[in-house]
């Protein structure tokens, strides 16, 4: 029970997120679930194999992109700074 | 399924949008769909419940983020109960952890609707029925 109590008041307070270069890396479980959720509404088909697959494929698409996307950013942050 | 009348195959649709709503999954999970239920059940919880443990309930505002809440209804009818708790001002949450909490909440939600349109969708063209026995066959 006092572990139950303890879970459940984690969810109380917020956790401590700084503005850093790490903290990017919440990103990626959300675009983790949204890729999950895309291939699982859109495939005619559902079988485990071609979920996984399609999955990860959209996955590292959307990666690929969001990185692309702060690479540039910084880029142009940098070159207006400079 | 064979409808008596178009009232009845509306119901149903409206049945499915419902299920859907009211627990993440469940109207795919009414279309003979069980895995696709599965899968998107466990990953709206996961994903709102991730966004409630980033920002706290408080990131559950009707009255200061009342579009984030619109959001955030689309996850399921219990954030109305979470609305509640957190209309006291006991749990409040500001800053960065607040905007993460309300973005993965807001984002569980809409994934929830695009969920809920697929399962009325595959509903409406009988698709569920019949790729459900293809399933079954594999």
């Amino acid at each position: 029970m006092p572990e139950w109590n303890a879970i459940l008041a984690s969810f109380t307070t917020p956790e401590h997120i700084g503005t850093t270069a790490m903290s990017m890396l919440l990103m990626f479980p959300l675009l983790l679930a949204i890729a999950i959720i895309y291939k699982t509404t859109k495939l005619r088909a559902f079988f485990w194999k071609t979920m996984v697959r399609e999955t990860i494929i959209l996955f590292g698409v959307l990666s690929g992109f969001m990185i692309l996307a702060i690479v540039v950013l910084n880029l142009v942050v940098w070159l207006m700074t400079s | 399924m064979a409808y008596r009348t178009k009232a009845d195959f509306l119901l149903w649709l409206a049945v499915v949008g419902l299920a859907g709503w009211i627990i993440p999954g469940g109207g795919h999970f009414l279309i003979q769909q069980p895995k696709r239920g599965i899968v998107i059940f466990v990953t709206i919880t996961l994903t709102f419940c991730l966004g409630l443990y980033i920002g706290s309930i408080g990131v559950i505002d009707s009255v200061g983020g009342w579009a984030w809440y619109l959001g955030q209804m689309i996850a399921t009818p219990a954030v109305r109960i979470l609305d509640g708790m957190t209309r006291s001002g006991t749990y409040i949450s500001r800053g960065r952890p607040c905007d993460l909490g309300q973005i993965y909440t807001a984002v569980a939600g809409l994934l929830n609707l695009l969920s809920i349109i697929s399962a009325m969708y595959m509903a409406y063209s009988g698709r569920g029925e019949l790729i459900g026995q293809e399933d079954e066959n594999a």
